[in-house]
């Protein structure tokens, strides 16, 4: 019996490692309900952040599946109270089925990228964002997530019996392959201005010809050239041509972003979505329609460029 | 100290020590970050933290700040470094500033000088010196009544939103006078006390209406009787952003020139249908609105229409102090350094007759001699000052000060 749950939970994982998404098993519950926890205690003790975080994405995305399918309304809402979600179902307002509170929304709803997903896109009343079935079964879904990510967020270390460690020693060297292929490829070592997305390289030149920025723009441009390889030294140079430049003020605020300083994280540019709120989105071109954010518009950009003859390359 | 800096320290610490002035403290003032900008070097204190009410007057009285402001933010230890506070939470806090706002009055009675190359003009910032290039500016605003009175039905809409769409109670709302050229917004609850960035950034999209598709609010092609096509769209009664969109774009059509339909990318064609049945269309919103009632406007015109409707029902709120979760902001009942006035709360059932310029003067005795270098005319309480150049009046305490803390006008040198 307790093989049979330890395999299951090890598929679970390899489920999980290499289809992003865990497989639902014909119902034996009693072998299918403890190779959770066992599976969740397997991932928690490997101190691989990317290995847990494709785990509770692939047993979100198992519930989602079938909470879509879920054809009992109420069930579903009993699953989200279980999360405390403040909630209720709906008749009058077609096609929406439910009503769900405005704090429990956006504390869902942010990481989806989908315009439809944007708080002005819904139909907001009086505290209340109404959602079809499937609307509050995507958002279930996030809610699991990060349910499981914060049961695999586990500080103290704990040993596990020693075939057991074993089978997750093996899990992950099987995993690592497929890691290298899921994470982007390595940046090129010199910075490529040429592949900047368009907001990056206005603030750029303009910088570089003595304009002021906003807060945010400096920002932006300071975290973006910093991940894209760009040395501290080189970026306060270019900060250099600004009439009120103040070498201490700029190399103490480049090296926090740097992390360098403080708190030692190392500071990525905001997402596309914030740079157009605060107004510093500009010229969107075809690639910023598929993209999300700077730097992967950077590392696509890079790509097209690659497919290209040198001399191209350098028109541009 | 030139004795205009003098006179405004004293005047700032009179009102500091009087009676009258009472402070009030945000709730947990002990998890709240403080911050003192002063008066003579305009040097920012930051990271002071007070256990209570008592200890902070005593800390302003002894050092007379030209604006003093606390974090929207809770933390468990408000005096350390940024990176060590321990962020407990913050209140959700919207600020409307005139600055952000066209206004009618195109913002004629501000003044900027190019830093780089000296050149200067009036009216509305320009992006770049129309002389040199540069983006760096010495400013002179003035918080004119057009100004306010713009910021306050901002203000209005905004509160609209929150109470109506976002379902947040008259109580858990403080609307406040800025002291200078807007209005503040606090909204206290625990549930919002601990939205992320993210999350606010949502809620600022919102209320700009940023990032709105009409298609999600009902406007679009559905299909009809047979295989024709009929178009649909939001009325005047939806509630949340689509009722917004319908009234927004009433309220455009209803007032567009034909110049503005065809400034917004219509085309002339489409412009002369609308004029021309301008009567009809209006008559629809009686029953499922215009969409669709004319032909030659098609699905993208009315999609164009109705962003200008978004734009005309949106509320032009700073994106950055909602956004910024460790935000300072001015502490109520304190003397804004660019005005002399306070920053004052205002009921929120009585914030469209309240007026800023009456209500917000802090100092309502004494008279002083002042030279004003230039002022255009303005009122403050009941009385109408102005114009001035170079002149010398003799004029209220309050009245000087907000010249004074402008720097339209010097204490006479004797």
């Amino acid at each position: 019996m307790s093989e049979r749950i330890h395999a299951r939970a090890v598929q679970r994982i390899e489920e999980a490692l290499l289809n992003a998404l865990v497989s639902t098993q014909s119902r034996n519950d009693e072998i299918e309900i403890p190779s959770f926890p066992v599976a969740v205690m397997m991932v928690a003790s490997t101190t691989d952040t990317f290995m847990k975080r494709r785990y509770a994405l692939a047993e979100a995305k198992r519930i989602y599946n079938l909470l879509k399918k879920e054809n009992d309304k109420n069930k579903i809402l009993r699953i989200a109270n279980a999360f405390n979600w403040k909630t209720k179902l709906v008749n009058d307002k077609p096609p929406y089925e439910f009503a769900l509170s405005l704090i429990d929304y956006l504390r869902n709803s942010t990481r989806l990228q989908a315009i439809e997903w944007k708080l002005v896109n819904r139909v907001v009343d009086n505290g209340e964002v109404y959602l079809t079935k499937d609307d509050t079964a995507r958002l279930l879904e996030e809610e699991v997530r990060s349910h499981i990510e914060k049961k695999l967020d586990w500080k103290e270390k704990f040993e596990l019996p020693q075939n057991v460690a074993a089978r997750i020693e093996r899990l992950k060297q099987a995993f690592s392959k497929q890691k290298a292929k899921i994470q982007s490829e390595e940046l090129p070592k010199e910075v490529v201005i040429s592949a900047f997305p368009p907001c990056i390289k206005q603030m750029y030149n303009e910088t570089g010809a003595g304009h002021h920025l906003s807060h945010i723009g400096r920002f932006a441009l300071t975290s973006f050239l910093i991940n894209t390889g760009m040395t501290t030294e080189n970026v306060i140079n270019l900060y250099r041509s600004l009439s009120d430049f103040k070498e201490s003020l700029t190399r103490y605020q480049v090296e926090h972003i740097a992390g360098g300083r403080g708190s030692g994280t190392r500071y990525t540019p905001p997402r596309c979505s914030t740079l157009r709120t605060h107004g510093v989105c500009t010229n969107m071109d075809d690639i910023c329609k598929s993209i999300h954010h700077p730097l992967k518009y950077y590392r696509r950009k890079l790509r097209t460029m690659k497919t290209k003859t040198p001399i191209e390359r350098t028109q541009k | 100290m030139t004795k205009t800096k003098t006179f405004v320290r004293n005047t700032f610490s009179e009102y500091y020590q009087k009676q009258s002035f009472s402070i009030q403290p945000p709730t947990q003032i002990e998890k709240r970050e403080f911050g003192f900008l002063t008066l003579k070097e305009k040097v920012m204190i930051r990271h002071k933290s007070f256990k209570n009410a008592g200890g902070l007057t005593t800390f302003i009285q002894t050092l007379v700040p030209s604006d003093i402001y606390y974090s929207s933010a809770y933390y468990e230890k408000p005096e350390e470094k940024m990176e060590e506070k321990s962020w407990l939470g913050a209140d959700l806090i919207f600020d409307i500033d005139a600055d952000h706002i066209p206004t009618s009055c195109t913002k004629i009675h501000d003044t900027w000088v190019c830093t780089n190359c000296g050149t200067a003009g009036k009216g509305v910032l320009p992006e770049k010196c129309p002389a040199c290039g540069e983006q760096r500016f010495d400013e002179k605003t003035w918080p004119c009544e057009v100004c306010l009175e713009s910021a306050k039905v901002e203000t209005i809409k905004l509160k609209d939103m929150l109470t109506r769409d976002f379902g947040f109670s008259p109580t858990e709302m403080r609307v406040s006078f800025s002291g200078h050229r807007g209005y503040h917004l606090h909204i206290e609850n625990k549930e919002v006390q601990t939205l992320d960035s993210m999350a606010r950034k949502e809620i600022v999209d919102y209320i700009l209406g940023l990032g709105l598709e009409t298609s999600f609010h009902g406007l679009r092609k559905e299909k009809g009787n047979r295989k024709s096509h009929v178009l649909v769209g939001p009325t005047l009664n939806d509630t949340g952003w689509s009722g917004r969109i319908a009234r927004g774009t009433y309220e455009f059509l209803h007032t567009a020139t034909p110049e503005e339909l065809e400034k917004i990318g219509l085309k002339k064609k489409v412009v002369e249908t609308l004029t021309q049945h301008k009567e009809t269309l209006e008559e629809k919103w009686k029953e499922k609105g215009p969409w669709g009632v004319v032909k030659n406007v098609g699905v993208e015109n009315w999609r164009k229409i109705a962003q200008c409707g978004v734009l005309m029902q949106s509320a032009k709120i700073d994106t950055v102090v909602t956004t910024d979760i460790h935000r300072l902001i001015r502490l109520a009942n304190t003397l804004h350094g660019k005005t002399g006035l306070k920053k004052m709360e205002v009921p929120i059932t009585e914030i469209e007759q309240f007026d800023p310029l009456k209500s917000a003067i802090a100092v309502k005795e004494g008279t002083v001699t002042v030279l004003v270098s230039d002022a255009p005319e303005f009122r403050l309480g009941d009385q109408t000052y102005g114009p001035y150049k170079n002149k010398q009046v003799e004029l209220p305490t309050a009245t000087a000060l907000l010249l004074l803390c402008k720097g339209r006008a010097e204490v006479k040198e004797e």
